[in-house]
């Protein structure tokens, strides 16, 4: 068992090396040979290396945070995406933006992205808190995802209404925006993106026991010691951080939170959550890595929207885990 | 008797808190509970037989009055330290996310595992032990939610074993247990009770089983309680209303 699960992270941080290289090399209109990569390839370092390293961190992130959501709400079909929490922090930071351009906050660079980061993740946090309100009324795991949809619609007709009130400059950042994309992340933006999504899966660490409690569901894992209030709430803190922080950055990210746990599941049969922790990061990287190759490369000089290939993974899975009916 | 009480009940009403109101099923409730009983909780459906075990160990609150664990009260004690002191077997289904039989045992140990919930080679042998005891050994490594209703039973048994605590709470454990079985899970309480001298309180239907095997018998009926020794039951009133006048 323990040997076979070694051999199948080699693989799948063999997987990772060839995706990153794939997003780095073929994953724009131009292919870049190694014979043109020098120290100062504008391309290379200030468009595909922030790319790939945004495709990293948003893989990891919501992959994690698919992950938490699914063990805190029970159900394996959950996700930042299908419950409505990437659509709430899109729309908090649609507001932002039309506020920030009204306050003219944006001229500094730093507080304008600060406070798009911090209002994504309040969108999300809010967002999670209705679920989870919503959830002990509700004892049906689908019922759970239509309200998530239901949700995520609501936020999306809000930030329409909001559209038409925008002016051309912010209207156009926040439709391009909204479509979901790895490219926008600059280098300079990594210095906030990359820390924080650090030390929020560094602070996943100490609820590994709890994550592998809340299995059991709430009685069980307080008889076991768990005090699963508070471990809940700092897990969707958490979760919520990291989906935010991601949203900001990329627009919302369809299905990969919902698609990575499962797939993860399948790949490892077992309940430990620090092994799915670990290879969820593995497997959302290696996985938004691919779809970013593809979408760049798939039709010559085009680029695809990322989120038609997430969904093209994702929403897939999800169907042929409902009719399976199986609880992972 | 010489022994000392390691559950007591004073004047405690016990229920559900709502956000605007308490609701409370059981009240006035003054009880005690030694090492080594082995109690029979009986009552028709409704009555609050789960409430009254679930606020035992923690998982409902304690309205009025109190309840004190090896004379600490309840709300004083940590999480962690109540859960080396009482385990409880519910009557919910849990499963799903690769949940083995053997992961759901093995969950009885984490009270004693550190952060990281790292098992031990003693922490394994207890598990061992448990799985052994409950007769699961063929099957400790199948899905939870692909187990019959009887082996599931017997894994969270197992877990409430696993978890070494010297009060056992089963809420209707004989319930899915085919005939043999409830009887081996009697023998094996009365065996636990006896022998390692932990205090078992079981709720059951099953009143010839509590018969036969329990040292006391726990009657709840509209707001009243009565402890007796097993050899009074036949002349109580109560339980022989609870009994239908078919015991």
């Amino acid at each position: 068992m323990e040997k076979n699960n070694t051999i199948k992270f080699l693989i799948l941080i063999c997987l990772l090396i060839v995706a990153c290289l794939l997003s780095l090399f073929f994953g724009g209109s131009e292919r870049i040979n190694l014979s043109e990569l020098s120290s100062n390839n504008f391309i290379f370092w200030h468009i595909r290396f922030p790319k790939t390293i945004t495709a990293i961190i948003a893989g990891c992130t919501l992959s994690v945070s698919g992950l938490i959501l699914q063990i805190i709400f029970r159900n394996p079909l959950a996700g930042p995406f299908v419950l409505g929490i990437s659509s709430g922090a899109s729309l908090m930071v649609a507001i932002s933006i039309l506020a920030g351009s009204a306050l003219h906050l944006f001229s500094v660079f730093f507080i304008g992205k600060a406070f798009i980061v911090l209002s994504a993740i309040t969108g999300s946090l809010l967002i999670t808190f209705l679920i989870l309100g919503i959830s002990k009324k509700v004892n049906s795991n689908v019922v759970l995802l239509l309200i998530g949809l239901m949700l995520s619609q609501i936020c999306g007709a809000v930030q329409t209404a909001l559209e038409y009130f925008s002016d051309a400059n912010s209207l156009k950042s926040f439709v391009i925006w909204g479509m979901g994309s790895l490219a926008n992340t600059t280098n300079f933006d990594l210095l906030i993106y990359l820390p924080i999504a650090l030390i929020s899966l560094l602070a996943l660490l100490f609820f590994v026991k709890p994550l592998n409690a809340l299995l059991l569901g709430e009685n069980y894992a307080q008889n076991v010691g768990i005090n699963f209030k508070s471990s809940r709430f700092y897990l969707i803190l958490i979760s919520s951080v990291l989906t935010g922080l991601t949203t900001a950055f990329c627009g919302p990210i369809a299905f990969i939170g919902t698609a990575v746990p499962i797939l993860s599941r399948m790949v490892f049969k077992s309940s430990k959550q620090h092994l799915h922790v670990t290879s969820c990061l593995l497997i959302g990287s290696i996985i938004l890595l691919l779809s970013d190759a593809i979408a760049n490369s798939a039709i010559s000089n085009i680029s695809l929207p990322i989120n038609m290939i997430t969904t093209f993974i994702g929403a897939p899975l999800v169907i042929y885990l409902m009719f399976k009916n199986k609880t992972w | 008797m010489d022994k000392k009480e390691c559950i007591v009940l004073k004047d405690a009403a016990l229920g559900y808190k709502k956000p605007n109101a308490a609701i409370s099923i059981l009240k006035n409730i003054n009880l005690a509970f030694y090492p080594g009983d082995f109690v029979g909780v009986v009552g028709l459906n409704g009555v609050g037989k789960s409430t009254l075990l679930k606020s035992l160990c923690g998982l409902l609150p304690v309205l009025e009055g109190n309840i004190l664990i090896d004379q600490q009260p309840i709300n004083d004690l940590l999480l962690n330290e109540l859960a080396k002191k009482i385990a409880i077997v519910l009557t919910e289904k849990i499963g799903g996310f690769n949940l083995t039989a053997y992961d759901a045992v093995a969950a009885g140990q984490m009270p004693y595992t550190n952060s990281f919930n790292r098992l031990k080679k003693e922490n394994l042998a207890i598990i061992d032990l448990a799985i052994k005891t409950c007769g699961i050994t063929q099957h400790q490594h199948k899905l939870l939610n692909e187990l019959s209703d009887g082996l599931f039973q017997k894994t969270i048994i197992a877990k409430a074993l696993a978890q070494q605590t010297p009060i056992m709470l089963l809420d209707e454990p004989s319930a899915f247990l085919d005939y043999a079985s409830k009887h081996d899970l009697f023998i094996l309480l009365k065996k636990l009770a006896e022998e390692e001298n932990k205090c078992i309180l079981v709720s059951s239907h099953d009143l010839d089983l509590l018969l036969k095997y329990c040292s006391k018998l726990l009657l709840i009926s509209q707001n009243s309680f009565e402890l007796i020794s097993i050899s009074e039951a036949k002349n109580n009133k109560t339980f022989i209303e609870i009994g239908g006048g078919f015991i």
